[in-house]
């Protein structure tokens, strides 16, 4: 049925249509506004159901990938007698694979459940919906893309609507809040293009003997470099006295620069230590239908980065930084808890559990085995659903208390019943409780290092522990307790918001019950990248 | 068709009632907590008659189980086993499960939330009935971990109560630090076993048959975490600090989590892996004398608390060291028989103590006295299952406390004497309680009357039950340890034993009569001697001062410490360098127009720049 079509260039360009639709519209029609964009948010979300329905394991993404030629940009000085042409391709290349379809299914699900909770939304409806279904379209640029150029283009694309939306629909200090944010990932842009551009400059170049002399091109293709890096034959890993040309080698050092710069450019959004703090104000100052989106999707596209750039076109440089990963996610996970352990404010709290709960996937890809990646990806995956469910909450409580410092708070459990249950469920969640997803991620990224790195895995371990002080101490704060007079009246969720809670909760409860719905297909997504490594453990 | 085969269903039940009574929700009325007891009841009828068909010896052991996950060649497995043991720990659970379930119905008819009650008991009953069928450790783990959730659940119960929020808080984290322990352990059997096999079969292969497989300080180590999480769950000396705080939840709770869930858990967790602590002398040694000295350790502070509740609890914890002790000296079949009279009359000194609580509406053993007089059969009951508790012959109790010292005399003399000291504090304390509460005079304002018989019934049955309980097993016919763990157990038959702790417990119950009954001897003939070892106990040693000193003021001191670098040692970094970024920028304003096309055209073209910079640089 869905054969014939481009199901990735429809699920990546419906937000980006519905954000123009949105912008025809009517300025007075709130409500309109709000179905177009939920409309154009639930699209993606069928197509990648239905992709996650119909995907096989044995052929990958294969029947799904799209790819032609975007840019083509000759270079016409001073060729050579040998050489017929020379170019700089960028290609429009969109596949999926074991590792980007769970990362997909993430973004469509919070982005629909975040369309919902913007219902609390009052200025400004038409930019807030523009700019959201086009930060839709960013995010799932970023998961498909194959092409360097393109996944740059995409992840900066991530960047301007979620600088207004901070910007403009924050708290008080959202202006500020967006400044930091923007520093920041400009900066981590800087680094990745810096090192997407010695990668393309070194491994993208092939040279191919056409009828009329060769024919030489920089690709920016993922494929391409991927196989020009393995390939010992390839330029990029020939010494420069048989080429002759020194510029073309990817010499151990420059490979290890590349490593560093795309360490920091991923760094600075996962966040690792102590690239953090502009995350901290993010959380507690933008909206919080924004913050289900960041620290639901956003800071996992600094995982896939790490590991679709990072680990599977370096993994050798992987390797050797291996401990280094292991300890920086260790810091993560301590330091991060023992400062979610003493904030006042929730919202910081859980920006400060995202920080440690990012360690762990860390830790994950520290492990260089399948346990260890693939609880990597399912802890993002867990993450990203556990804190868009508590950031919901987050918003339906603000809605109504006007505050979320855990202090003034207490005893909402009497006057919120529904409310305090979910919140409590995703506090148990949140701290690893076996039966939710939070479980299966971190025990696989523990189980996965602790086959290579007892030590720190029995340190790392110790987040574990924190996570429930912190958890408890916060969530009970809030729920359990002689309840304040103010808050003796105010009402449970309304329908409209504990619709997506129960939605959440019940993808919680799924995933941590029945994780091979996933795990399957992560298997095949990480097929490759293990051989590599194996091989050169054996050889 | 064997019973065995659906065992499964005995913690489906349960968990159906849960799923229902939660959705329902408060609105469902009281009518619908019956849902969970029925659920109860016919997991019993279940258990029952797989254990009948254990006791048969017709059918084998039965297991079954799937792949839960699989990565690569790794796999994860779930499944059950139905062994002895375990169909053992079925019965113990739903027929505590199922008597608390009915006396429920009378202790918490007038509370709102009753509904939400019966489905965490409900909820609490599945995940300890599944952490006995499990059939590996890592079943077994997520199991466990979720006992310690509804026991959280329950323990909060009347969340409004700031000690009740308290006393949930600290119950889950102190056993997280056990649980710590055990998921270590499980890390390290994953990557130690031969097949990264976690199941019980062949862990027992691996360590009887095939020993020295895995290196003898792997195995110490190994033993000796899975033993810190049976530590926290069981109230163990240093990780006993949660258990007396978990009074704050409702009274049934409190005999459902003292009998058989959680606590129990952390014994049978030792029985359970026990082929390893065998093959580890430091391990059995470490577990024989942390559960010696917590038996003797909780017992005098029981002697001088003043809560119904919490003598009982320490009396748990002290109980609870007698099992480990028990472990720890080589004993499988006397932990386990303690266990299981343990079960039932400290079920029954529990939901006793709930129908007096429920009648004079205090917990203070000083409030109280002459309770017996209007409630004869809360008071015969009780004073059934104080009997069996103190160890006096024929109740209950003797017979498991006498295996255990048996057990203890023949491997670790000293523990033995410690045991025996043990007995004579327990008897001590019992007495106290019991001739406090039910003799004498009333001392508090509320009259005392008797609870309405679906609470009453319960205590009746838990009462015949601690009478009988102990013959399966006594010195005379060692069967029921020989069907638990399938070994022919020693001959224990010493006539020393008996002897010591019958006077031990006599004298107990004696001096507790002539201090608290009759009057004959003084009351604060120790406080006034020695002032400072009352108030000592009266504080429970200052052990929970001493966590307060050296862990949660400093991990609180560490916190504020780092919030501090973090806000300006960390960011303060980023913020210099965006001045002195924001200074550069100054300079280039005047290239800027302020036009946001301006702005993109200059990045375009820099980009294009950069890309062809690169890309053309072998030929410039």
């Amino acid at each position: 049925m869905l054969e014939n079509i481009p199901v990735l260039s429809c699920i990546l360009l419906a937000p980006l249509v519905g954000a123009l639709l949105v912008l025809l519209l009517p300025k007075q029609q709130g409500s309109w506004h709000r179905v177009t964009a939920l409309v154009f948010s639930v699209i993606p979300l069928v197509l990648t159901l239905w992709l996650f329905a119909s995907y096989q394991t044995a052929t990958g993404g294969a029947p799904y990938t799209e790819h032609f030629t975007w840019l083509s940009i000759p270079l016409s000085r001073d060729l050579g007698q040998d050489i017929s042409s020379m170019l700089v391709n960028f290609d429009y290349h969109l596949s999926i694979d074991g590792i980007s379809l769970p990362l997909l299914l993430l973004t469509s699900v919070v982005s629909v459940m975040a369309a919902i909770a913007s219902v609390h939304v009052r200025k400004r409806w038409k930019m807030y919906y523009a700019l959201f279904l086009l930060l839709e379209t960013g995010m799932y640029g970023v998961f498909l893309a194959r092409d360097l150029v393109l996944f740059f283009i995409f992840f900066e694309l991530t960047l301007i609507p979620m600088f207004f939306l901070i910007g403009v629909w924050g708290y008080f200090a959202r202006e500020k809040a967006a400044n930091r944010f923007l520093v920041y990932n400009g900066l981590g842009s800087a680094a990745m293009l810096l090192a997407f551009l010695i990668l393309i400059a070194t491994a993208g170049f092939t040279a191919v003997q056409g009828t009329d002399g060769v024919q030489i091109a920089y690709s920016g293709s993922y494929d391409v470099l991927l196989n020009n890096i393995a390939d010992p034959n390839a330029y990029a890993n020939m010494d420069p006295s048989q080429t002759g040309d020194a510029g073309l080698h990817l010499s151990e050092g420059l490979k290890n620069w590349a490593f560093v710069l795309l360490l920091i450019a991923f760094g600075i959004k996962i966040p690792i230590f102590p690239f953090h703090t502009w995350m901290l104000r993010v959380h507690t100052e933008a909206p919080p239908p924004v913050v289900m989106i960041h620290s639901g999707v956003l800071l996992k596209m600094g995982v896939y980065g790490l590991i679709r750039f990072a680990a599977f076109l370096l993994p050798a440089q992987l390797e050797d930084w291996s401990t280094t990963l292991a300890v920086l996610g260790v810091i993560n996970i301590l330091y991060g808890a023992v400062l979610a352990c003493v904030q006042k404010e929730f919202k910081l709290v859980l920006a400060y559990s995202s920080v440690s709960h990012m360690g762990i996937v860390l830790l994950g890809i520290a492990s260089l085995n399948e346990i260890g990646l693939q609880g990597a990806i399912y802890q993002s995956v867990s993450h990203g659903l556990i804190s868009a469910l508590l950031f919901l909450i987050v918003g339906t409580l603000y809605e109504r208390t006007g505050t979320t410092q855990i202090d003034e708070l207490g005893g909402l459990a009497k006057s919120m019943p529904f409310l305090s249950g979910i919140l409590l469920t995703a506090g148990m969640a949140s701290l690893g409780l076996p039966g939710l997803s939070g479980f299966v991620g971190e025990f696989l990224s523990f189980l996965g290092l602790f086959g290579s790195m007892k030590w720190l895995t029995a340190i790392g371990v110790l987040g574990v522990l924190l996570a429930a002080v912190y958890v408890l101490r916060s969530v009970l704060g809030i729920t359990f307790g002689p309840i304040p007079d103010r808050w003796t009246d105010i009402k449970d969720a309304r329908f409209v918001e504990a619709v997506p809670m129960i939605a959440l909760t019940a993808l919680i409860v799924l995933l941590g019950v029945f994780p091979s719905v996933m795990t399957d297909m992560m298997q095949q997504g990480f097929n490759g990248l293990l051989e590599q490594i194996q091989q050169r453990a054996g050889g | 068709m064997t019973f065995a085969q659906y065992a499964w269903l005995v913690p489906l039940f349960p968990v159906a009632a849960f799923a229902v009574l939660i959705t329902l929700g408060r609105g469902a009325g009281r009518q619908a907590a019956w849902i969970g007891t029925l659920a109860s009841l016919v997991s019993l009828i279940l258990s029952l008659c797989i254990a009948g068909e254990r006791l048969s010896g017709t059918v084998d052991e039965y297991n079954a189980h799937f792949t839960w996950l699989q990565i690569g060649n790794y796999s994860l497995n779930a499944g059950f086993d139905v062994t002895n043991l375990t169909s053992l720990m079925l019965v113990v659970v739903t027929l505590v499960s199922f008597l608390v379930n009915l006396y429920s119905h009378g202790y918490m008819r007038d509370d709102e939330r009753i509904t939400t009650f019966f489905a965490y008991v409900a909820l609490f009953t599945a995940s300890m009935l599944g952490l006995v069928l499990s059939d590996n450790l890592l079943t077994l783990y997520i199991f466990w971990e979720l006992v310690g959730v509804c026991s959280f659940l329950l323990v909060g119960f009347w969340f409004q109560k700031p000690e009740a929020k308290a006393a949930a808080k600290k119950a889950f984290i102190v056993t997280r630090i056990g649980d710590l322990g055990l998921l270590i352990a499980l890390l390290l059997l994953f990557w130690y076993m031969p097949g990264n096999a976690l199941d019980f079969s062949s862990i027992h292969n691996v360590f009887t048959t095939e020993a020295g497989v895995i290196a003898g300080g792997i195995t110490t180590l190994i033993a000796l975490l899975i033993f810190l999480g049976a530590v926290g769950k069981s109230g163990q000396f240093p990780l006993h600090v949660w258990l007396p705080d978990a009074m704050e939840g409702p009274t049934p709770i409190s005999a459902l989590i003292h009998a058989a869930t959680m606590v129990a858990a952390g014994v049978f967790l030792v029985a359970r892996t026990f082929v390893i602590f065998q093959a580890s002398d430091a391990a059995m040694t470490t577990v024989a004398v942390i559960g010696g000295f917590t038996a003797i350790f909780a017992a005098t502070i029981g002697l001088a608390q003043n809560d119904i509740k919490r003598i009982l609890a320490y009396s748990t914890v002290s109980q609870l060291g007698y099992m480990m002790l028990a472990l720890g000296v080589g004993s499988v079949s006397a932990a386990m028989f303690h266990l299981f009279t343990h079960a039932f009359f400290k079920a029954l000194l529990f939901l006793g103590a709930g129908s007096v609580i429920h009648a004079v509406h205090t917990q203070d053993i000083r409030e109280m006295g002459g309770v017996g007089r209007n409630m004869k059969i809360t008071a015969w009951t009780f004073g059934i299952g104080a009997l069996a508790l103190s160890g006096i012959p024929p109740f209950a109790g003797f017979w498991s406390k006498d295996a255990i010292l048996t057990a203890a005399l023949t491997h670790q003399p000293l523990l033995f004497w410690v045991g025996a000291v043990t007995a004579f504090l327990t008897a001590l304390y019992m007495a106290r309680l019991f001739f406090m509460v039910f003799a004498g005079n009333p001392r508090g304002e509320a009259h005392a009357h008797e609870s309405p018989a679906i609470m009453t019934l319960p205590l009746i049955v838990l009462a015949v039950l601690a009478v009988v309980a102990g013959f399966v097993e006594t010195p005379f016919n060692g069967w029921f340890g020989e069907w638990v763990t399938g070994e022919k157990p020693e001959a224990h038959t010493s006539a020393m034993v008996i002897v010591v702790s019958v006077a031990v417990s006599l004298l107990g119950v004696y001096l507790g009569w002539l201090i608290y009954a009759k009057g004959t001897v003084r009351r604060d003939i120790v406080s006034s001697r020695i002032p400072g070892l009352v108030k000592v106990l009266e504080n429970k040693y200052y052990i929970d001062e001493l966590y307060r000193f050296i862990l949660v003021k400093p991990l609180g001191g560490l916190g504020k410490a780092l919030a501090v670098f973090d806000e300006y040692v960390v960011d303060g970094v980023v913020r210099m360098a965006g001045q002195s970024a924001a200074g550069l920028g100054r300079l280039n304003a005047r290239l800027q127009s302020g036009q946001l096309q301006g702005y993109a055209l200059t990045a375009l073209i820099g980009l294009v720049i950069i890309a062809l910079a690169i890309a053309g640089r072998r030929f410039w």
